[in-house]
């Protein structure tokens, strides 16, 4: 029993943990993502790169719910996601960042990341209201176990600071905690490079390094090459919506197709 | 240490509060106020479940009258017309009055910011005119309300019913924090941080901001049933949308996003209404209004939030003072 548990949870390392279909997104008549096919690896850093308005974070929207996709379908360890919310996805074990890093304005560092641990709780108003227990219980584990986030991302000594008074690269980090706090399978992140400085960056690929360990997917979305190609086992090229190009990162960098979208970016 | 000491002086705050609640209508010289004080309890009922929905939520609620006039209509008519005990009237107006609130509030939490006020405010509007034309009594309301009793201890003077009133009040204000102070607490403030990043955590956002505005409504609905069962005589007049108003600004001074600041808000402004602008008949809502706007422009976190910010800086100076001497 248990070792059948252990194969579930580890994957079978042929079978992709998330896979999309034929999945397309138009908004109005712009065609944001074009009957693309994915299947992500599980247990690798997985990058999709592409040029300004290629779909990527779009594909994140889609993958986690925010938008319907207008056709085709997304799978998440083989089950068909098409009819689950947002917030039951994120329960299922797919967590995500944000492009403008959307951290909880109104708390504090730690704060925000004991949010990300509603999924792995339970108790409710009932609970919360008469103090029982199992919401003590429960508080004691979810407060651990943010700190264990907080410090993962080296944010320890920041722990009671409001979440929008750190500098942009520590709040990329939080982010990055509040998203593990739900205990994720995949992990989603929408351009963390963005804004840091080189030695940021250092510390944000360390990090996801540590993250692959922890045995989370993670599928990268950066613009920053050297960082992709330093952290990328796999790398997927999009451009107008469309998959272009995929592969290993030497044989994306010599991929004739690649070359030609961001030059064509460049010249616009 | 330093938070466990925090933690006394929270309790220490509340005991004194608790002191002077109790003392008010025993002192001869406020016993006159004693039914002030019970609106004060009734109001800061309201106001708490607008601060969960408003200042933590982020979602605003226009109509809050409205539930606290269904929650007095259910018990008055259930307890003169069908001869229902006063207590069994209460439980089920609030009952009745958090299922209709769950009921509508699927549909209205699909809007949002200024569409969700206005759908608020027509809910407010809708069933204050249904109360003057079809309630029982019409605009004039009715009369003769049973009072509550326990045993054969009947509340049936202002100085026991303002214990009563408060024992409730004191109840709302304890659950409110401790909500506010836990797993749901951290959703709700994550939905006004930002609904998108709170779903990506998990976070089921439109169910949490339906449960709390059924909260808030039984909230409203219990004072609106202690309202009817201690005046003995309630009219549609005090659940118009202008009351609901009147609550949006207690809850801005009492600083949106405190619990215990509900009672600064209520107090204030029913100190306004019932005393102190009582010469200027229906234009006090003119004063409101001014006080509305003022907060909101120069203290958006609330006047109660900002006056104790300004303690807390008054006193680090005075502690500074102390070290340098
Ligand atoms: N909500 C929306 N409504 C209309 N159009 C949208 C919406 N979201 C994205 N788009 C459009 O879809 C296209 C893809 O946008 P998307 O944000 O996915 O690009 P991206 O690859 O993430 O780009 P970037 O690298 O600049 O972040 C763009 O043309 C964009 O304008
Ligand atoms: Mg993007």
């Amino acid at each position: 029993m248990a070792i059948q548990v252990c194969t579930e949870r580890g994957g079978n390392l042929s079978e992709p943990i998330l896979e999309t279909k034929s999945l397309s997104k138009a908004f109005g008549g712009l065609v944001a993502l074009d009957k693309v096919d994915l299947a992500i690896e599980a247990g690798k850093i997985t990058a999709i790169i592409g040029p300004n308005g290629a779909g990527k974070t779009t594909l994140f929207n889609v993958i986690t719910g925010i938008y319907p996709a207008s056709d085709g379908e997304v799978l998440f360890q083989g089950t068909p996601l098409k009819d689950t919310p947002p917030h039951k996805r994120a329960a299922l074990g797919i967590a995500r960042t944000f492009q403008n890093v959307l951290l909880f304005g109104n708390m504090t560092v730690l704060e925000n990341i004991m949010t990300g641990q509603h999924p792995r709780s339970r108790y409710g108003f009932i609970g919360a209201a008469l103090r029982l227990p199992k919401a003590h219980r429960e508080e004691e584990t979810i407060s651990l176990n943010a700190m264990k986030y907080l410090n993962m991302v080296g944010l320890g000594t920041h722990a009671e600071q409001n979440a929008l008074s750190l500098p942009l690269g520590q709040q990329k980090l939080l982010a990055i905690a509040r998203a593990l706090a739900t205990e994720p399978q995949l992990l989603l992140l929408d351009e963390p490079g963005a804004g840091l400085n080189k030695l940021e960056k250092q510390e944000l690929s360390d990090l996801i390094r540590r993250i692959r360990e922890n045995r989370i997917s993670v599928i990268l979305v950066e613009h920053d090459m050297p960082l992709v190609m330093g952290l990328a086992e796999w790398v997927i090229v999009l451009d107008s919506g469309q998959k272009i190009a995929e592969g290993t990162a030497a044989q994306i960098q010599k991929d004739q197709r690649v070359i030609a979208a961001y030059l064509g970016e460049e010249v616009e | 240490m330093l938070a466990r000491l925090k933690g006394k002086w929270t309790y220490f705050v509340i005991a004194a509060l608790l002191l002077f609640l109790i003392l008010i209508p025993f002192n001869w010289s406020l016993g006159q106020y004693t039914v002030l004080m019970i609106f004060i309890g009734l109001f800061t009922m309201v106001t708490v479940g607008l601060c969960l929905l408003l200042g933590y939520t982020g979602q605003v609620s226009l109509g809050q009258a409205t539930f606290y006039g269904t929650g007095a209509y259910i018990s008055a008519v259930l307890s003169k017309i069908c001869g229902v005990n006063p207590w069994l009237a209460m439980l089920i107006a609030a009952v009745a009055t958090g299922a209709f609130a769950y009921v509508i509030g699927y549909p209205i939490f699909r809007l949002r910011g200024n569409y969700l006020a206005v759908a608020t405010l027509a809910l407010g509007v809708i069933v204050y005119i249904l109360l003057r034309q079809l309630g029982p009594g019409g605009p004039d309301g009715m009369a003769g309300i049973p009072y509550l009793s326990i045993g054969g201890f009947v509340f049936d003077t202002s100085f026991k019913r303002y214990f009563l009133v408060w024992f409730f009040c004191l109840a709302v204000l304890l659950i409110s924090q401790n909500i506010v102070r836990s797993r749901t607490g951290r959703a709700l403030r994550a939905i006004h941080g930002s609904e998108a990043a709170a779903e990506s955590i998990g976070i089921n956002v439109d169910q949490f901001k339906v449960k709390i505005f059924v909260l808030s409504a039984v909230y409203a609905s219990l004072a609106g049933s202690l309202l009817a069962h201690q005046m003995s005589h309630i009219s549609p007049g005090s659940f118009s949308p202008l009351v609901s108003i009147i609550i949006v600004v207690m809850a801005v001074i009492g600083g949106l996003a405190s619990v215990w600041g509900a009672i600064f808000g209520a107090a204030t402004v029913s100190i306004l209404k019932y005393e102190l602008l009582l010469g200027f008949g229906e234009w006090d809502i003119v004063i409101y209004g001014l006080i509305l706007m003022l907060v909101m422009i120069f203290m958006p976190e609330g006047l109660f939030v900002r006056l104790r910010e300004l303690y807390g800086r008054w006193r680090f100076r005075y502690a500074q003072r102390g070290a340098e001497t």
